[in-house]
């Protein structure tokens, strides 16, 4: 209970200092126009992008659950014994197997 | 009105606006980020039943991957709002019945002791010390090994799933090897070759 | 959930009856204020001085004399950025998204420090002594990454936008490595809570887990280096291909706040490493009796804060040194690292350990 207000009073405390020190500003076309190594911008900036992102954003969801599967199990390792950590060698073997076949479609090179 | 009760109505107030503001603003990128408030105030509200993995895993899952590829998926993507909006009313039939389901469950529950379903004790709420973390491992690696297992042939089954639909070789790209390029040796790249100095005629 | 002697646990003596005519609430309120201003002051004085050290530092390595114009020997130098950082406009790019340029920033330097809020600094010198401390920092640290994004994408400039998908992939393969690194420190210690992770450590030099977990320990920093953006994973940023990265567009105090943001998950990085890995504020003679029992130098010897500032501020400056010396990697680079070389390399070790304590006479090494 108490981080959760603690970790809101921290948030908020960086946001008012971020937001009230700013100072007045002085707008100008140039000034104000992105960024292009002095070129005018052409062309609006949001582009279509390559789909291999959206392939390593999907691996990345999935490693993810893999170790939230893990954390627990690390910490009650001790616990459950040897049943409990052959049940997580099965676990990890199917999904290297996952892994592999990543590997050999291809699917983690980035050209 | 305990503290516990002003930051539960708190943070259900967040969750409601922002997931009333996901399928409002206009802004497909805003929607997503009021769907991360959706889920980091979800997270807060189950802090305070004390499910403290649970929180932290929905943050860790959920907005830390989840939501990652959907910003991915809706920066890159130009999503034209007067299209979504022409397929309003042709999803609405669908959208509605699973709405009125969803609904009907709900009351269900809510109304558990009119409508004969198992209504369970209060949970008990423990001490500082107490960690559900360990709580889960100490039987979801014994008493439920198979649904785990099964969990993992699914994310298999899902990496799989994600490479046969995303996965697109270009012929033309060019890429490294790294392990064959360390591999070498200077002399597979090298010849010396042993010129002899010419002389001139006399 | 607490009551007011925790909340004063280790503030010093003379605040207790400072505090005593308010109400219990307040008094808990205020002590928790005053532990979050004395967690947070040192931290950004850290960033300010970090910033400091980085220049002089890295000067000497290719041998300059770095900034010693302000104060003596260069002293007052960042007191003098701080400033000029406060007192610079906030432009405001025509094309941006207002609301989400403004935020981002925040985005980014929110979990920063919000993540301190767990970690230990003594026994007991906590803010929070949650049980699941190691999973809060992992879910901040995966919200950090939402700054980057948003900001590359309000923006709404080529390079930004370009800037933010790269870190945005880096980041996201990078945290897999890194969770799979925290496994392993967990399966030695049995608990997600950062003291007792500390504490399991206890013993000397030689039971810090460096050494039974040593191809985690080196994972693990090589990819904090990498999630904090550094050299020589800065892709993100190149200065010399996209100029700045997510942040072109950003001035002023908004550009503060995203170096700020960095250089807090730096020093956040190398707190976490010395705190798993090197045994927090343990001393490496723990143990031996004899040297902690001298007179004043014994003190030295002993456990103590001291301890953990020294091995903190070790991999800074291997921060530092990284980014004297290694080139930038390329992308496709960066990304093999990651998912080909990481991964499987934490699995197996993983997997070794688990082994070792189960079906070999070693298993012992590993607790």
């Amino acid at each position: 209970m108490i981080f959760i207000a603690v970790a809101v009073a921290i948030g908020v405390g960086a946001f008012i200092a971020g937001w009230y020190l700013g100072q007045p500003s002085r707008p100008d076309a140039d000034k104000n126009s992105p960024y292009e190594c002095g070129f005018e911008a052409f062309e609006d900036a949001r582009m279509k992008f390559d789909v291999r992102y959206y392939l390593v954003a999907i691996l990345f969801i999935l490693f993810d659950l893999e170790i939230a599967f893990l954390f627990p199990w690390g910490v009650v390792l001790e616990k459950i014994g040897r049943f409990g950590f052959l049940a997580m060698v099965v676990f990890l073997t199917i999904l290297v197997v996952g892994f592999v076949y990543e590997w050999a479609k291809g699917a983690l090179d980035w050209e | 009105m305990t503290f516990e009760h002003i930051v539960f109505y708190a943070i259900s107030l967040i969750l409601l606006v922002s997931g009333l503001l996901v399928v409002t603003v206009k802004n497909p990128v805003k929607a997503a980020l009021f769907l991360i408030l959706c889920f980091v105030s979800g997270a807060a509200l189950w802090l305070l039943l004390e499910a403290e993995f649970l929180a932290l895993t929905l943050i860790l899952v959920y907005v830390g991957a989840v939501m990652v590829l959907f910003l991915f998926v809706v920066m890159m993507l130009d999503i034209n709002i007067a299209e979504m909006r022409e397929g309003f009313v042709r999803y609405l039939p669908v959208g509605g019945v699973v709405a009125v389901l969803m609904m009907l469950e709900m009351a269900m529950i809510l109304a558990s002791s009119k409508t004969g379903l198992v209504e369970r004790s209060h949970p008990v709420s423990h001490g500082a010390d107490y960690s559900n973390t360990a709580e889960i491992g100490s039987v979801l690696y014994t008493d439920y090994v198979y649904p785990f297992e099964i969990a993992s042939v699914l994310l298999v089954v899902a990496i799989v799933a994600a490479i046969a639909l995303t996965m697109r070789k270009r012929p033309q790209t060019k890429k490294q090897t790294p392990s064959r390029q360390i591999a070498t040796r200077a002399g597979d790249r090298l010849r010396m070759v042993d010129l002899k100095s010419e002389k001139k005629q006399p | 959930m607490t009551d007011v002697t925790t909340a004063l646990a280790w503030l010093p003596d003379f605040i207790e009856p400072l505090l005593t005519w308010l109400p219990i609430w307040a008094q808990i309120l205020v002590s928790s204020l005053l532990k979050i201003v004395l967690i947070l002051v040192p931290v950004l004085l850290g960033v300010m001085y970090l910033t400091f050290a980085e220049r002089k530092i890295i000067g000497y390595m290719q041998v300059r004399v770095g900034p010693n114009r302000v104060g003596p020997r260069g002293w007052l130098q960042p007191i003098a950025d701080t400033l000029k950082f406060l007192t610079k406009e906030v432009i405001l790019p025509t094309n941006a998204n207002v609301y989400l340029f403004i935020i981002a920033p925040m985005l980014s330097l929110v979990p920063a420090l919000a993540a301190w809020a767990v970690v230990p600094f003594l026994d007991g010198w906590v803010l929070a002594d949650i049980d699941a401390s190691l999973l809060y920092i992992l879910a901040l640290t995966s919200i950090g990454v939402y700054g980057i994004l948003v900001a590359g994408w309000a923006s709404n400039s080529k390079y930004a936008f370009l800037g933010a998908m790269r870190a945005g992939a880096q980041v996201v393969a990078y945290e897999i490595a890194m969770g799979f690194a925290l496994v392993g420190v967990l399966m030695a210690a049995g608990s997600l809570n950062l003291r007792e992770i500390v504490l399991h450590q206890s013993g000397g030099l030689f039971q810090w887990y460096w050494l039974p977990l040593f191809p985690l320990f080196v994972v693990y920093f090589i990819s904090g280096v990498a999630e904090t953006n550094r050299a020589p994973f800065d892709v993100a940023e190149g200065e010399s291909e996209i100029v700045a990265g997510f942040h072109v567009e950003y001035s002023g105090i908004a550009f503060a706040l995203f170096f700020l943001a960095e250089y807090a998950n730096m020093i956040l990085i190398s707190t976490l490493t010395s705190l798993l890995f090197l045994g927090g504020w343990l001393s490496p003679f723990d143990g031996l009796d004899w040297l902690t029992e001298l007179p004043v130098i014994g003190l030295l010897f002993g456990n103590g804060l001291h301890w953990l500032l020294i091995k903190i501020s070790l991999f800074l400056l291997f921060f530092l040194w990284f980014r004297a010396t290694f080139p930038r990697y390329r992308y496709d680079q960066i990304m093999r690292l990651g998912w080909k070389v990481f991964i499987p390399v934490t699995l197996v070790w993983i997997l070794v350990m688990g082994f070792a304590m189960f079906y070999t006479p070693f298993g012992h090494w590993f607790h």
